[in-house]
Parts: structure tokens; sequence; C-alpha cells
């Protein structure tokens, strides 16, 4: 095996170290706007506590004490999993998976429905805002 | 940095890849007449081309994945053709298209999940058909149809679907039916049983050689079953469950009968004309390839049975060298480990993806750790390099399947109604009394 | 969400796992390609060297050798051409192929070579001290375990090929110092590191046995000895001195030398009891047969033999140098022998070099000092003017093979110099039928040896 022939390998080796290169650096430029398209398809929207928000990251949303669950409401008076909200056609809805004490969506008791913003939604004692992105 | 800069300058990167691999046949490659390597250049820039273009007319998010892919079928059209000598493999060409139709199939049906949860029964459906087709078609207990010059691989088909059906089941986990005393997933039985059945079928076309795939797969869909979306088990007892199995099947490949492990190692230096011949000559090419290889078309191992599938990793290597070989598997693993760089939006697609991801994997290690004799033999293929046009198919139709995860639509045929203002119930939550809770909204 | 990277963690799991196994795969294929290489039936030999730069093998071809150049470590080196299997080049042809991963096979200008141990020029004029007569003979450096002298007779040129392989005597393709024989009197010293280890030197000095020229044992059958007058009342030094059997078999039916204890110490010190399948020593590579015998009860005529030295015992001459070595080290651990001091790679650039090691303690440290004076002694009365110039400990041996019609001469032992640490095993086959003396085949060996340790 000659120089060439080497330079030739490093060649065409190199091209596809650096295109693989390329495209994972692209991938990570895509998550940006993944990012964006999400937040289009729903609408921007978050959940917020007096303290703290939580993004809606993703098409179902558990809520519940449990560790496992996505929003976690460490209170006693919240079920382990109390609801699930998903998304379809940009609009969220919320739905009682068996808790003991209901969601209360702008003071009544449901079981599931639609969303719309700035409503309040109530599980237990805990009190959650679903409002848009970036309004606080 | 827009978008349409970054996706002209992926575009060039893949041209150039492909420039620098073209460079490198012609240079160094095995030929008598140029005009091989001419019509082999131009059919693999012909077809980026193509391809990019396209891809303009498909509105997605993310393009990442149909960048890689492109890069990967090409390589592979570039590897298959210089085996043994420089002239386009137009089998393989053609079964490359037809992946990348696959792909498209793939991500037009996978894209709204919702819908393709209601379309459930047909996968069943589906896998029943194709092991009827394989009892009945494939005669002599294999798994292959023949149809003039084309093979098809029925089993190979039921991939997909299978990981379909694992994802389409996480979303029924909540209904529970109790059967006697016991709290029953109805489709959890099922796919059970379906694992079963294709355990059953495999055993019986003598054939095991895919059942690791297939295994990886329910196992991945049953783990992620079991954590949705009610956690049944922690994290520490799976891990725990994890250490068990590793350690019963350690125990049960130290003690299992002579004829098992007579099986499970082949000694394959004593046995080079026979059983070990292939892997044997694998080794022994890859170890001439050395890192940097003996020039595109120059190795011996063409002229081994199956060096364009089973051995391909060998082949590959004695051409092109271990460090190409290399990374050429370093791209696949790019391609499964997109999802991870830009998570799917919905537990469905995630499961899908990890179900591909593991299908892809797992294929990748019988293929190249059993032809260098790590692990048994078999004669799984490496998805997208092997040639074979059902599994080229497959792993391009699952690849638009990874693709539809990244661009997906929440879209539901049946639009739930927002229910009717109900009066308030005078239920009595006697905490609610104890902990009075200002509203601070 | 956290579904979601439940998820994605699953997927890291398979991607990690799959890259371990990538790893794991080019580790070995890195490590082992040279071993897939001589698979592959395209070989590039490199060369064999002596200690003293003298070329034993020639992978390329390309070295013109003299008439006979190599007829003294023929059948050790050997060659690549698949006949001898037990021999250097055989089983190191990994290390001689001008092969890298990086560079692939270097056909010419390949470095890859093995320096032996091995002194051409001594073994030459030993090959020739045995004017023709078959038999073998090994020596090496107890201190640091170099083997410099490994001959074995008859024997052939490979360097110029042979290919009447079924006209060839039977011996000629092999080393018998590799292999085991019959060891004669050479076996007592074993008996005598026994009764040492288990009775210690003051009671075992304090036994006496007579001989009449022949004895008749506890179950009625006649153990001859070779002096037809007898050698009469005699201690165990008198009894080695006089290599007389009825003492020793006097001696292994005594009651303080239980058999059960003599078995414990000689698998200790290697030997396979009462089977037929013995073990094998490792010396770079080459397979040397170790000593097996048969022992079933004291008073039975086989297991006396077996500890005289005929009988089911048999050894091979490696084995008998090695135990000089514990004995003359005076610690009761054998130096391992080898054949190759260092070896080069196709760039050459050194990538193996020789270290001394030692056997488990196989007896006493006490026991190798009293057995060594026992043998000095043996050497200084019996031997000082026939290896004149050098202080030895020897035990010969005569040996009855072919069931009592040809007789083989052994000699082992060492040298008390602490400069000058070679210990050696002789083997002269058919002693009856010549004229060569070990003891003159000794002299030869060290005086050889001496020159190249001065220079």
């Amino acid at each position: 095996m000659n120089t060439l022939n080497l330079v030739l390998c490093a060649v065409a080796a190199a091209s596809l170290d650096i295109c693989a290169l390329v495209l994972i650096l692209t991938a990570y430029h895509e998550r940006t706007s993944g990012k964006k398209r999400w937040g289009r398809m729903t609408s921007f929207m978050e959940l917020a506590d007096y303290s703290v928000t939580y993004p809606l990251n993703c098409d179902e949303i558990l809520i519940g004490r449990h560790a496992s669950a996505d929003i976690r409401l460490p209170d006693l008076s919240v079920s382990r999993y109390h609801a699930i909200m998903t998304v379809s056609n940009g609009v969220w809805t919320i739905t009682d998976i068996g808790s003991k004490s209901g969601i209360y969506v702008n003071g009544n008791l449901i079981k599931t429905t639609q969303l719309r913003e700035n409503d309040v939604i109530k599980l237990g004692n805990r009190r959650l805002v679903f409002r848009r992105k970036g309004v606080y | 940095m827009s978008s349409k800069v970054t996706y002209v300058f992926s575009a060039l990167f893949v041209l150039i890849a492909h420039g620098g691999m073209l460079l490198n046949v012609f240079f160094n490659g095995n030929y008598t007449n140029i005009s091989s390597v001419i019509i082999l250049s131009a059919a693999v820039l012909l077809l980026d081309a193509a391809y990019f273009t396209a891809m303009m007319f498909f509105k997605q998010t993310t393009y990442a994945i149909d960048f890689l892919m492109i890069l990967l079928l090409n390589m592979s059209v570039i590897f298959q053709s210089c085996f043994g000598g420089v002239r386009l493999s137009l089998k393989h060409y053609i079964t490359c298209i037809v992946a990348l139709a696959a792909c498209r199939v793939g991500y037009i049906f996978c894209r709204n999940h919702k819908w393709l949860q209601e379309q459930k029964k047909y996968f069943y459906i589906g896998i029943g058909i194709l092991m009827i087709v394989i009892l009945t078609l494939t005669g002599s207990r294999s798994m292959w149809i023949s149809l003039g010059p084309i093979t098809i691989q029925p089993s190979e088909f039921i991939k997909p679907l299978f990981v379909l059906a694992c994802a389409t089941s996480i979303a029924e986990q909540q209904k529970k039916h109790k059967i006697l005393k016991f709290h029953i997933v109805y489709e959890n039985v099922a796919l059970f049983g379906l694992m079963v059945m294709i355990f059953l079928l495999q055993w019986w076309c003598r054939d095991l050689g895919s059942l690791p795939t297939f295994v990886a797969i329910y196992a991945c869909g049953f783990l992620l079953r079991i954590c949705y979306p009610k956690a049944k088990f922690s994290k520490n007892k799976l891990i725990a469950a994890g250490a068990v199995l590793l350690v019963v099947a350690i125990l049960g490949i130290k003690f299992a009968p002579a004829y098992v492990q007579d099986r499970l190692h082949v000694d394959i230096w004593n046995d080079q004309s026979g059983n070990g011949y292939q892997q044997s000559q694998a080794l022994i090419g890859i170890a001439n390839g050395g890192w940097f290889g003996k020039g595109p078309g120059h190795g011996y191992l063409h002229n081994v049975f199956a060096h364009e599938n089973d051995i391909v990793f060998a082949t590959i290597s004695e051409e092109w060298g271990l460090l190409y070989a290399l990374m050429m598997v370093f791209v696949i693993l790019i391609i499964i480990m997109i999802p991870l760089i830009n998570p799917p939006r919905s537990y469905f697609h995630a499961t899908m993806a990890t179900g591909i991801c593991a299908s892809f994997a797992v294929q990748m290690g019988l293929n190249i750790f059993g032809s260098c004799n790590m692990i048994p033999f078999t004669g799984v293929t490496i998805p997208f390099i092997s040639s074979g046009g059902s599994s080229l198919m497959v792993s391009g139709l699952m690849t638009g399947m990874l693709i539809a995860c990244q661009s997906p639509v929440f879209v539901q045929t049946k639009k739930p109604k927002r229910q009717k203002k109900q009066p308030v119930q005078p239920v009595n939550y006697p905490h609610q009394q104890y902990s009075p809770r200002r509203d601070t909204f | 969400m956290k579904s979601i990277k439940r998820c994605q963690g699953l997927m890291s799991l398979v991607l990690i796992l799959f890259i371990v196994g990538m790893v794991a795969l080019v580790v070995k294929v890195n490590r082992e390609s040279s071993f897939y290489m001589i698979n592959s039936g395209e070989l590039r030999l490199g060369k064999v060297y002596d200690r003293n730069g003298d070329i034993l093998f020639d992978g390329s071809g390309k070295t013109e050798f003299e008439e006979n150049y190599l007829i003294d470590v023929g059948n050790l080196i050997g060659d690549d051409k698949g006949q001898m299997t037990n021999t250097l080049v055989s089983k190191n042809i990994k290390r001689l192929n001008n092969y890298s991963f990086t560079g692939g096979l270097v056909s010419s200008n390949g470095k890859a070579s093995i320096h032996t141990t091995l002194d051409h020029e001594a073994n030459r004029n030993v090959y020739n001290s045995f004017c023709g007569q078959d038999g073998c003979a090994v020596a090496y450096n107890y201190k640091t375990g170099e083997i410099l002298i490994c001959t074995s007779l008859p024997s052939i040129d490979v360097t110029k090929g042979y290919d009447n392989i079924l006209e060839l005597r039977s011996g000629t393709l092999m080393s018998k110092n590799m292999y085991r024989t019959v060891p004669g009197s050479t076996q007592k010293v074993s008996t005598v590191i026994a009764a040492l280890e288990i009775m210690g030197p003051e009671k075992l000095f304090s036994k006496s046995f007579s001989c009449s020229g022949t004895y008749e044992n506890m179950s009625g059958n006649n153990i001859d000895c070779h002096n037809i007058y007898g050698h009469g009342e005699q201690n165990i030094q008198q009894a080695v001195e006089n290599s007389c059997n009825p003492f020793f078999a006097q001696l292994v039916e005594d009651d303080d030398f239980p058999l059960k204890k003599i078995k414990s110490i000689y698998k200790e010190m290697g030997y396979t009891i009462n089977s037929d399948n013995c073990g094998y020593i490792d010396i770079d590579g080459i397979k040397c047969e170790m000593a097996s015998t048969t022992l079933i009860d004291s008073y039975e005529f086989k297991t006396q033999w077996g500890c005289i030295g005929q009988g089911d015992t048999l050894i091979s001459p490696i084995q008998l140098m090695m135990w000089q070595s514990a004995i003359a080290n005076e610690t009761g651990k054998m130096t391992m022998p080898y054949l190759i001091s260092r070896t080069t790679d196709v760039n050459g650039k050194e990538n193996y070099s020789c270290e001394t090691e030692f056997s488990d303690r196989i007896f006493s440290s006490d026991t190798a000092s009293t057995t060594k004076q026992i043998l000095l002694t043996n050497g200084e009365n019996n031997y000082s003017s026939l290896i004149s110039g050098y202080k030895v400990g020897v035990k010969s041996g005569t040996a009855q093979v072919n069931e009592g019609k040809n007789e083989n001469s052994l000699l082992v032992g060492f040298v008390e110099d602490e400069d000058f640490p070679i210990a050696f095993c002789i083997l002269v086959e058919d002693k009856n039928n010549t004229s060569v003396k070990t003891e003159y085949i000794a002299k030869v060996i060290l005086d050889s040896l001496s020159n190249t340790y001065e220079n």
C-alpha cells in the first residue's frame, strides 16, 4: 500500500467523518425548529402553579402525586395518578383517570373537558392555571 | 443560521462524502474499464440529487434522518458495487430506490399516531397473513419465497408490524379486565401470544436467526408497557430483575448441557473448512484489511459465500479498512440516535422509536459479532448495508417510521366536545376544611 | 415527558451495549489479528537467531546455508512446512510473521524475528561429540533459565529441506529432550529427595543396608545389583555413589518411608502416578512431557523398580535437568527453562523479552542443600578426573530399554560455580555399542559453554 492509496483512504474517511458531524449538527439545529413547531401545534400553552411553571412537552401529560407523574404535585389531597392532559388539533383536553377528589375546572367538577386559556384547574387542594407561555 | 442554509450544507457534505468514496474507487479500485467507475459515480450522484429534490416536496420538521439515510444507501451501493471488481450492482441500486420509496410510505402512515392506533387490528391481521404465507407458500420449511428472479423473505415484514403492535398496546394499559383473580390487559396477552407464535414459526422453519430481534422488540415494548402510565415497578426493582435475569442467563450458559455449549461456541479454527469457514475467512479478511483496507475490489472475501450480506462487515473491512467499516456502523448508530437528540413528542412514537432502535442494534450486533465469532453465527443482515430486497425495504420502512416520529401530527378523528358547565356538586372533601389555601392567582 | 425520557433511557442502554460490543470487537481484532493471519495460508516469516546472531531459520528463504549447517538444532527449530509440529518455529509462527494490523503483511524487509538463547557453535560441538551415536543433550543456565544447548540425534538439516520422510529414522524430526525416556539410576535423585523430605537428613544418614549383589524383596522377587559381588554395608551417600539397587529396594520397604508420602512428594515434583497420561511443561509454546511412574505397594517388585529408575518410570531429559536447578539453587524451586530471549515485530521494535520464572516450591531448601552435597561428593569422588576443571554434582544412570535388549546411559548434573551456573542432562543410547561416554559429552558441553561465558 503506497502513500497515494493511504491519502485517498484518509480523504474518503475524513469526508465521511465531516459529513456525519455536519448531519449531527443539523439534527441539533432542528431541535430548535422542532420545539417551535411543537409550540405552534399546542398553542404555546403551559401550566402554572403560584411559584412553578410546568411545560407541556409531549402529547400526554400525567398529573399526580406519584414520582413517575410528569407533573408531580406532592400534596396528599392529590391522587397518585390524578389526571391526564392530551392534545389534538392544537386543543388540550384534561381527563380524570380515577382520582379520589376529582377535577374542578373553573369551579366545575368535570370528568373530561377541553381547556381554554386561563382556565383554573383544581386538583385536590392544588390549583393550576392553564395559560399561554410568556404571559407572566 | 437559517434552516435552508443548514440543509444546503448537509446536502453538500453528503455529496462530498460520496465523492471521497468514488475518488478512492477511481484511484484504488480494481477495474479494467474506466466506464464502470463513471457509471457507478453517475448512478450514485444522480440518486443523491433526485432524493434531495424529492425531499423538497415533503414538509417535515426535521430532515436529518433523510440525509443520513441517503448517505448510507449510496454508501452501500458503492460498497456492493466494488466487491471483487467495480461494476454497478444494478440489483442493489434498484432495491435502494425501493427502500427510499418504502421510507416515504412509512413516514406517511405513521405520522398521526391517533389514527394509527385505531388501525390496530390490521397489524394483527397483517402478521397473521404473513405467518400463514410463510407456513403455506415458502415450502420446505424455509423463510424464503422465490418468485422467479426475486426472492422474498416474508418474516422480515413481520418486524415493522410487530413494532407497531407493541407500540399500539401501550395505550390500552388502563383498560384492565378482571378474569378470576388477575387483572389482565387483553393486549398484553395478545402480544405474548404473538411472540410465542413467532417463536414457534421460526422453530418450525429451523431458522432462529432473527428471533433475537423479535425478542428485543418485545422486551422493549414490555418494559415500556409496564411502566406506563402507572409505573408498577420502580427503577430499582427493574434493575434488580435485570440483574437476576443476567445471572440466570450466565449460569444457564455455564451449566448448559454439552451439546448446547457446542452449538454456542464453535471452534472455528479447528473447523476452518466446515462450520467455521465463513467466520474464519471473515476474521482473516478483517486482519488482512487492517485499518486502511486493501482497496475497493482488491479483497479476497468476495469468493466466500454470503459475502454481501452475512459477513458484509468483514468484506467491507477488508476492502475499505476497519476504520471505514466502523464509521459506517457509526452512521447507522446516528440514525437511531436521532430520537435522543430530537425527542419524539408522544409516548407512542417514543415506544416505536425504541422498538426500531432495538431492532436495528440487535440486527447489527448479531451480524457483526456473529461473523467475528463473538456470538453464534446467524444469517441476519445489517440494515441498509447488506444486500437483500426484503431486508432493505423493511429497513427503509422502519426509517420512515423514525422520520414520522420526528414530524408528528396530532389530529383526532373524533373530536370530544367540551363538557357543558355543570352546577358544582356539593361534595365535601374533609381535608379541604383543614387546609384552606389562598388563591394567589 | 418522563415516559419519553424512559424510552430515551432504554434506547441509550441499547446503544451503549452495542458500542461496548463494538469496542470489544476492535480490541479483540487488534489483539488476535496476527493469529488470524497465520491461518490465511499467506505467510511472510522473519528470521530466528541464536544468542550470537547466527541465523537459525530464515522464512524468506534468501539466506544460503552451508551443508549440515543446522543439523545440531534442526529438529528443535523446525520449519513452517507443517511436518514438525512441536518445534520453535511452528509454535511461534505468530511472532515470526511479518504482519501488523496497521501495516498489513510486509513482503520484503520485514523485521519480525526471534532471538533464541541457544549457542549454535556450542550445540555443533556437542552434536559432533556424539560421533553419530543416537542420544540427546540439554544444558541451561540454572539461575536464569536460558537453554543454551539442546541437541538431539539422529537429526536432519532442515534448511536443506526433506521429502523422504518415510526413509528417515524414527526420532529424527523431534528433539528427544522433550520426550520421556527411562531414567535409570538418575531416578534415585528423586528417591533421595523424597527420603530427605520424609525422614530428614539425620535419620536418612543413620540408615544402612547391606548389598550382596542381589536382594530378595518382601514379595519374593529378586532385585539385582549391577555389581554381582555386592557392595556390602553402606549408607545413603555410598549407595548413591555406587548406584546400589538393593539399598534402594530396602529403603522403599522401610517403615519410615511410607509409600503414601512418597507419592505425594512425587506429585509435588510433577510426576503423574499410576496413569498413562502425563502433564506438559510449556517452553515457549513447545510441549515437553512431564514424568510419570507406577507406584502401587512398597513391597511390590514394580514399585521398587519404579523408585530405582526402571519399571514404568519415564522422565524427559529437560525435567531431569530442571530438578537439578532446584537442587543447585538450594531453594527447592525449579528455574523454568526458555528458548526465546526476545522477539521483534515487523518494524523491528522489541515486543517481548524473556523473564526468569521459578516454579512453586517442590521440596524444602534443606532437602535441596543435602541432596546437593550428596551429588557434589559423588562428583568429587568419581568424576573429578573425567570432567576435569569443574566442580560438578552429578548422578549417572543406566537404563534398560527395549525389554532389556539395549542399555542407555544417562548423566544429570550441575556445575557449582556462581559465574558458570550450568545444569545439564545427557542421554547416550545403546551405550554398549559405542565408545561415546556421557562424561565426555558433559566435558564438551562445559568446555564449549565456558568459552562463550568468558567472552
